[in-house]
């Protein structure tokens, strides 16, 4: 047909089509990155609030918690829905790091630590037990399998001598770097060259420490053969998390009698480690095993507040669930401990009879897959079995227990959230709307200039309908090329925007947006969402249409013989 | 003096276009311009008729109007039996695709388009499939026996800005004759042009005319070029005044 015909010419021979095409491919670019980065930001904290708690948690509207939850828990083992579920005690406390002067306040949250890692991800959270040795498992691929600890430790010194060679050469850099000019313009270019000089030292430090207690893992493995990496990790990472202070802690303490006996696991953002660029956290020696105080304040069944219960704790790990709001906030101890400085603990009552142990909230781990409905059926099973239970102890009617998923435990923050991300969205989109802007301007000067042409096209035959369905097409045309464009360059982005961050814009160009230091994630969150993706790109194509449909019926009314005397 | 005038010769011959009392008036700022007023003209079957006047008699208004560019106030046109004037709009369109053929003063090419694709592109609009007309051969070996006839072989791949004028005016003969109208209507042809130019295209013009038989309207105030028509028409004061062989 000669509109599509005609329109391809126009597009391929008209240079001023660069310029809607330029904005919408801007535009689709801009809203595909932003939507991208504000999907992963939003289901990163999802997925993260989700791994602290479970499928469901069924929680106290009291701080004294509820009582009866072993029963609870015994009576939900029986659910066919139900996989695990582990008791929690929460309550807020002093911290006190008497070597490093560090006193604050925190969230104390006692957890059972076996069981809490069935439901929840505190056990992959955690560093020294978990990330540490799977690190050192992905370090240690390069020796190839099978293999033998022998080998192991041989190849983990070549990697610890390699990393400390790079190390060493970073640090002459670091030191020897000269001024490459005495104009005050350079001092800006020499400040930013020696900040990725250091950068690029830090990096070689990390991974010097990084190869270094690798060795030390390898040489705490036993004299054996390995099949596969798979093997090796079952040697390196402990079954279950624990509390219990390592052996090696006791070489801190002088004497048995100072080592603490319980141990504790620190938020990773509590303040005491420095995180560099990249998101890596320089752990101090020295913080590891060091003793703490901590003081709980327990509420009484009355809500008053008792008599506050302090005790000493070995740090034996730290933990991170990519949750700042947690990690800067929380410390974890064993939960029977926790029960006893809460005043949860089972009871011997002056009056006779016994006050049942009590917990904050039970998290549980629902079977099968976690789909919403899934979560919402187990939900209301679980529901059923507290109130089956509250019928038979009155006790616990009386704690105000509530039974949520995940999803609706963390809905309130999670909407904001959300809500952020459509609103982003959704003002991005109405910036946008100085594409259809461009589009109809350009289009209207483009109708003026072709006027004649409109009139010798209705002068061989060409309709109204035909006239007007050329500019219409060639709108269509312009913007499905600056959305494909868009679509492409958007989604190249999103998919590489860590690497365009690190590489160009910061070591290049000295520009840090996403400063790790900050942000709780160490890499940019971004999750292409196919369907808002593709309603992007619609709505460009529709752009195109909208900004295109005046023009085309201007130029559809366009009197022929008028025309063809347009000069 | 009746402003329909025919011979006596023409008489015997079957009408094509037959304009009657046509009224045309302009809206000019407050003024009202009447260019025509009823002016009459029948063009017979197979007959090069060229229409004369001074400059703003209404010449290129009458050929607007004969070619179902613009409507005229009052009067009637037909064109072979059939009144313009209760044609649909879709109807006008296929009209003016297939029965008529036009060629401006100014060319009036596509610049973005080749020779070729000027030429071909009435062949496309009346023609549902783009695929159908630029590969299907009868079209494009037309468009190309046109061209070669015209003497613009050596051309086809050019754009209107890379011709000279005599050039141009050939590829909008061709384009205005690519569906073998029925009657090509001229408007100034040889007014953009140098004499020997304008000789040349009123040559190819005789020629298409004597060697197809079509049918030629063709408008002009150079008294020379419409002497070399089969009857010259005159057009004075909105009237036709004078229709000679």
């Amino acid at each position: 047909m000669y509109k599509i015909f005609l329109c391809f010419r126009y597009l391929t021979r008209k240079g001023i089509v660069l310029f809607p095409v330029l904005a919408v491919w801007l535009c689709v670019m801009m809203l595909i990155i932003v939507n991208s980065i504000m999907t992963g930001f939003v289901n990163r904290v999802r997925d993260a609030g989700r791994s602290l708690m479970g499928d469901v948690v069924i929680q106290s509207d009291s701080m004294a918690g509820f009582p009866y939850y072993r029963q609870l828990q015994k009576r939900l083992a029986l659910l066919p829905q139900v996989k695990a579920s582990t008791p929690v005690i929460s309550g807020y406390g002093l911290f006190n790091l008497p070597e490093f002067q560090v006193n604050t306040g925190v969230q104390v949250m006692g957890v059972e630590a076996g069981s809490e890692s069935k439901v929840s991800s505190f056990g992959s959270s955690l560093f020294w037990q978990y990330k540490a040795p799977m690190q050192a498992v992905a370090d240690l691929r390069g020796a190839g399998f099978p293999t033998t600890r022998t080998k192991l430790l041989a190849y983990a010194q070549k990697r610890l001598l390699a990393a400390a060679k790079i190390e060493a050469t970073r640090q002459q850099h670091y030191a020897n770097l000269k001024p490459i000019g005495n104009h005050a313009w350079f001092a800006s270019i020499r400040q930013h060259w020696q900040v990725i000089a250091h950068e690029d030292y830090q990096q070689a430090v990390y991974k010097e420490n990084r190869a270094d207690r690798d060795l030390r893992m390898v040489q705490a493995l036993p004299n054996k053969a390995f099949s596969s990496a798979a093997a090796l990790r079952q040697a390196m990472v402990p079954k279950a998390p624990s509390f219990t202070p390592p052996p090696q802690a006791a070489n801190r303490y002088l004497t048995g009698a100072d080592e603490p006996k319980n141990g504790c696991v620190i938020g990773v953002d509590l303040g005491l480690y420095k995180r560099d660029r990249f998101g890596h956290y320089h752990r101090p020696p020295g913080v590891r095993f060091s003793p703490v105080i901590i003081t709980m304040v327990p509420v009484t069944m009355k809500a008053t507040l008792a008599q506050p219960q302090s005790r000493r704790f070995v740090i034996v790990d730290d933990s991170r669930t990519r949750v700042y709001a947690v990690d800067s906030k929380t410390v974890y101890i064993p939960f029977h401990v926790a029960q006893k400085m809460a005043f949860m603990q089972r009871q011997d009552l002056l009056a006779g009879g016994v006050r049942p142990g009590r917990c904050s909230e039970i998290q549980v781990l629902v079977r099968h897959d976690s789909s919403e409905n899934n979560i919402l059926a187990a939900r209301k099973a679980i529901a059923h079995v507290v109130h089956q239970l509250e019928l038979l102890h009155p006790q616990m009617e009386i704690a105000g227990i509530r039974v949520r998923t995940w999803d609706q435990v963390q809905a309130e923050y999670i909407r904001a959230v959300d809500n952020e991300r459509n609103m982003i969205t959704f003002l991005l989109g109405l910036m946008s709307l100085v594409v259809v802007i461009v589009i109809f301007l350009i289009f209207y000067m483009l109708v003026r200039d072709k006027t004649r042409d409109i009139g010798i096209i209705k002068a061989i035959g060409g309709s109204e309908e035909g006239v007007g369905v050329i500019f219409l097409l060639y709108g269509m045309l312009i913007s499905s090329a600056g959305a494909i464009l868009g679509l492409c360059t958007g989604v190249s982005f999103v998919r590489n925007d860590n690497w365009i961050h690190d590489h160009i814009l910061w070591r290049i160009f000295g520009i840090s947006i996403w400063n790790r230091k900050i942000y709780v994630f160490s890499k940019i969150p971004d999750q292409i969402d196919p369907h808002a993706v593709m309603w992007i790109v619609i709505f460009a194509i529709l752009a195109g249409l909208v900004g295109a449909l005046i023009p085309a019926i201007l130029a559809a009314r366009q009197d022929p013989v008028e025309a063809l005397r347009y000069e | 003096m009746n402003s329909t005038l025919t011979t006596a010769d023409s008489t015997a011959r079957k009408p094509m276009l037959e304009l009657s009392n046509i009224n045309k008036t302009f809206r000019l700022g407050p003024a009202d311009v009447r260019v025509l007023c009823g002016a009459g003209l029948t063009v017979f079957e197979g007959e090069f008729v060229a229409l004369v006047g001074a400059s703003g008699s209404g010449k290129s208004t009458l050929l607007h109007i004969a070619g179902a560019l613009e409507s005229a106030d009052a009067g009637s046109v037909m064109f072979r039996g059939q009144d313009l004037s209760r044609l649909s709009r879709h109807s006008r369109h296929r009209l003016r695709n297939h029965a008529f053929g036009f060629v401006f003063q100014l060319y009036h090419l596509l610049p973005e388009l080749s020779v070729l694709e000027n030429v071909l592109l009435p062949a496309m609009v009346c023609s549902p499939w783009y695929k159908a007309c630029i590969r299907a051969r009868p079209g494009k070996r037309r468009a190309l026996e046109l061209l070669e006839q015209l003497g613009l072989k050596d051309r086809l791949r050019h754009r209107p800005s890379q011709l000279s004028g005599g050039e141009r005016q050939r590829v909008a003969i061709a384009r205005a004759l690519i569906n073998e109208p029925s009657l090509v209507l001229a408007d100034e042809p040889t007014g953009n042009l140098d004499p020997k130019t304008g000789q040349t295209i009123l040559d190819v013009l005789r020629g298409l005319h004597k060697g197809s038989g079509q049918s030629i309207l063709l408008v002009t105030h150079d008294v020379h070029i419409a002497a070399q028509a089969d009857r010259v028409v005159t057009l004075q004061d909105g009237k036709i005044v004078d229709s000679t062989l």
